[in-house]
């Protein structure tokens, strides 16, 4: 199949008066590597669900892997190959580490027993929590939490990962695993798209970066010369982007306050 | 019975998971012995005693029912009764035509797994308060829409044809033996649902739907089916309430009660626990049956009781046990042995000892 792995024709989405995604196209390719950035509120984690299917389309077309799956649900687009994190950790706190994974194996990867079994240590292993595997998911800490979070999108099996801000209140050495982790998924062909504040994490691994803003994409190509246009300059104005442009230097903004208004988007009016 | 740990092999390496950080198999041998105790109990004890017996396994098929709805997939339903009575009515209708009562009482189960179909149609898309106003509304109209029929009693009821034929004794014991293989039958349904797929997808939408969705779980079909086994489980439990009972009165089985009395089992047990309702129905049977004759004292103990409970033990009184002893009769969960294991039974200890 020549078309590409995900398409976004013209998608829109209000909120009452909020303008959330306007008339946004996007194409992704398979094994792609895409980075998103944008201020908090830009509609960054909202994109997500319009792919995801958490959140239905005003208006405009999204297909994925040469279907149209505007009209599915986020359990049917998970299980044509769409995994995603969220933000805010949702574990499924009651259930084990492992039992976390079984459902997505199962569930997203339509996996039976054994494969499923396998495929959830698979998951465990690569995320780097196989030692919490039968740990009640709500006694895990915030770190573990994001891996947690980014094994079960894993054990859906996925072609299309979406990560929304795993990298967010990691160390640098976190980071650094993190990195490697979604760098060994993306070798073995899955596409990715990253949302992430802190730029220095995507840098090393996606080839191509989107930057939104108040729903509209104001930047897409090549990360350094998106980083370096003036339109994307002036939409973080002083932001960690233009601190990581000039050598990835510790900055405050990358611990900073969560995205508050990314986070909260499914309550927003 | 598989009750027994499940192991699998990844060919490469040493993947290992059981149902159970424990051998089970002694409580799968101690079920069957409480089975063939209690199935031979009619031998032994007086009919007085069975039909207490009755009344329980009655409370207990609806408590697990009810625990599945609002335990598992989040269905907190108040209209429940609506099952007991369609259980029942089924029963009566097709004694009338003079089939017998017992025969009827699979088919009624049947009927009324059919029957929650366009029920759960009409409810499906609210969501915690407003679906349970609504399955109270409409267990109050199938009871008015039934009361309009006079050839099955209309408003004041009937009394169950097709048992006359046996004697008084014979009919005690069977109607035992019907109430406690619903039991039996309800118990191991809900088991066996929540050890398979469904558990581990009824579980994560519990916790969190929205995460559920993005997994891959088919959040609605899941609770479909939950809402369908527990209208089979409630009618079932409505069938053998008319066989004991002798005749259906609509204001009887269509009581909100018995949504009350299943809610109550299930809290004060433990909500979500396969043996919560087991426990909270025998001391809500205890407390029926000591404290009976004192009227409006027995309601406010009960009320008491419940209030208790739920301040103290926010997961009941199986919580506690599962709390400190990290028990489970009915093991659900999936246990994922470390590669280098060889003798679980040693590691077993020494993981109890560490509290991992």
């Amino acid at each position: 199949m020549t078309s590409p792995l995900l398409e976004l024709d013209g998608v829109t989405k209000r909120f009452g008066r909020v303008v959330i995604a306007e008339d946004l196209s996007l194409a992704v390719g398979t094994g792609d590597t895409v980075g998103i950035v944008g201020p908090n509120g830009a509609g960054k984690t909202s994109l997500f669900g319009l792919i995801s299917g958490d959140l239905a389309p005003g208006g405009g077309e999204v297909r994925f892997a040469g279907r149209t799956v505007t009209k599915l649900d986020a359990a049917a687009r998970c299980r044509l190959g769409i995994g995603r994190t969220y933000q805010v950790p949702r574990p499924f706190g009651d259930m084990t580490v492992f039992e976390n994974l079984l459902v997505a194996a199962q569930q997203g990867g339509g996996l039976r027993r054994r494969a499923s079994y396998t495929a959830a240590a698979a998951a465990l292993e690569r995320a780097g929590i196989s030692g919490q595997a039968n740990v009640p998911a709500e006694r895990l800490g915030l770190l573990q939490r994001k891996r947690l979070e980014l094994a079960r999108a894993l054990a859906t099996q996925p072609t299309l990962l979406l990560l929304d801000e795993v990298a967010g209140g990691l160390t640098d050495p976190e980071v650094a695993q993190l990195v490697e982790i979604v760098r060994g998924v993306n070798a073995e062909g899955t596409a990715v798209i990253w949302i992430e504040h802190v730029v220095r994490a995507l840098t090393p691994v996606v080839s191509r970066l989107i930057c939104l803003t108040s729903g509209k994409f104001v930047g897409d190509g090549d990360p350094a010369t998106v980083l370096a246009d003036p339109a994307v300059r002036e939409v973080f104005l002083g932001s960690e982007v233009t601190a990581a442009l000039a050598g990835g230097a510790p900055e405050a903004p990358a611990a900073g306050p969560p995205d508050g208004a990314a986070g909260g988007e499914r309550s927003e009016p | 019975m598989s009750l027994i740990t499940e192991t699998t092999a990844r060919p490469a390496g040493k993947l290992r998971v059981t149902r159970s950080r424990r051998n089970v198999a002694w409580t799968g041998a101690g079920a069957l012995i409480v089975v063939v105790v209690l199935a031979l109990l009619p031998y032994i004890v007086y009919s007085g005693t069975t039909s207490i017996i009755v009344q329980a396994f009655i409370v207990l098929t609806l408590a697990s029912m009810w625990n599945l709805l609002a335990g598992y997939a989040g269905l907190v339903s108040v209209g429940q009764q609506v099952f007991v009575g369609l259980g029942a009515y089924f029963v009566l209708i097709l004694a009338i035509h003079g089939t017998s009562p017992f025969a009827a009482l699979p088919v009624a189960v049947i009927a009324c797994a059919v029957a929650a179909l366009p029920l759960w149609w009409l409810v499906s898309r609210l969501r915690s308060g407003y679906f349970a106003i609504a399955t109270w509304v409409l267990a109050a109209t199938v009871m008015l829409i039934i009361e309009r029929f006079s050839s099955i009693g209309g408003g004041t009821g009937m009394p169950l044809p097709g048992l006359s034929g046996l004697s008084s004794v014979l009919l005690t014991a069977y109607t035992y033996w019907a109430g406690l293989a619903v039991t039996v039958v309800a118990l191991a349904t809900m088991y066996l649902l929540l050890r398979g797929r469904l558990g581990l997808v009824l579980t994560a939408i519990r916790d969190d739907e929205v995460a559920a969705r993005s997994s891959g779980a088919r959040v609605g079909l899941a609770r479909l089916l939950v809402f369908v086994v527990a209208g089979a489980g409630c009618g079932a439990a409505g069938a053998v309430l008319a066989i004991s009972q002798l005749q259906v009165q609509p204001g009887a089985v269509f009581s909100v009660q018995w949504t009350a009395e299943m809610a109550f089992a299930t809290i004060i047990g433990g909500l979500g626990t396969i043996e919560g309702p087991i426990i909270g129905t025998a001391v809500y049977m205890v407390l029926q049956q000591t404290l009976a004759s004192y009227n409006a004292w027995y309601l406010i103990i009960l009320g008491l009781v419940a209030i208790i409970i739920a301040l103290w033990s926010r997961r009941g009184l199986w919580g506690l046990v599962d709390e400190h002893l990290h028990f489970r009769l009915f093991p659900v969960g999936y246990w994922l042995w470390p590669e280098d294991v060889s003798r679980p039974s040693r590691l077993l200890s020494r993981l109890r000892r560490s509290g991992a």
